[in-house]
């Protein structure tokens, strides 16, 4: 059990990965500059197996944080596709930010929980 | 171009991995997985191990030993002529040869450094 506990959670490979520490808040309210990562995102995301969807929490119009902002994630068919996207994209820089990728919990990205 | 339609604009990805550009070069990376230079390498481990652990070299039982020569002293007055001291001759022997072949194969290698390199002439 406490073993278990040690293991990081983006050692267990998942379908879905994270990328953290790539686009701030600023650069998402911009609806141009939104629709430019998601491109930039799904492009990259393609070299490396089926992209089956591309998320970017965008922040609330009110200008209230939500959660996951900042955060990119990438949905593969496969954990084949996610695993060469994580080794791939890790430590890539993006607009100067260097991209930490981690796999992510398949059941909370499906209840469109990206606070993890 | 500056029409909204169809924008043509730099990705904000960087262009490649600066990791890439700290890789090993191909020959050292592959020459580790060289076959050969695995076999060497675990014999050179071997012996040196065996060489270091003070345990008797020659183990062969009492029976099939050939009667023992007259003894032969070196100057310093340590017999020289003795099984021991040959099967550490002889491992000593090996070991540098295999060094030898591994420089040959990998010019980076770092000889221990009590290796000395055969010398052309005697």
């Amino acid at each position: 059990q406490r073993f278990m506990l040690l293991q990081p959670p983006s050692s267990v490979a998942t379908k879905v990965v994270c990328l953290t520490q790539v686009v701030t808040a600023d650069e998402l309210r911009d609806d141009t500059e939104y629709d430019d990562i998601l491109e930039d995102m799904r492009l990259e995301g393609e070299k490396f197996g089926a992209l089956v969807n591309v998320i970017i929490p965008r922040p609330r119009p009110d200008g209230e944080l939500a959660p996951g902002v900042g955060k990119v994630f990438l949905e593969y068919a496969d954990t084949d596709g996610s695993t060469k996207a994580r080794t791939g994209l890790n430590g890539r820089k993006f607009g100067g930010n260097q991209v930490v990728a981690v796999f992510y919990p398949e059941d909370k990205f499906g209840q469109r929980d990206y606070e993890g | 171009e500056t029409g909204s339609g169809t924008r043509k604009r730099k990705s904000r990805w960087a262009d490649e991995e600066p990791k890439q550009a700290i890789q090993l070069p191909d020959f050292m990376g592959g020459i580790e997985f060289d076959p050969e230079i695995q076999a060497l390498n675990s014999r050179l481990l071997e012996i040196s191990r065996m060489l270091s652990s003070g345990l008797p070299l020659d183990d062969r039982p009492e029976g099939a030993r050939s009667p023992s020569p007259e003894p032969i002293y070196d100057n310093m007055g340590i017999r020289i002529n003795t099984r021991e001291f040959r099967a550490r001759e002889r491992l000593n022997k090996e070991r540098q040869e295999i060094i030898a072949q591994i420089i040959k194969r990998n010019p980076a290698f770092k000889p221990p450094a009590d290796y000395r390199p055969p010398k052309l002439h005697k």
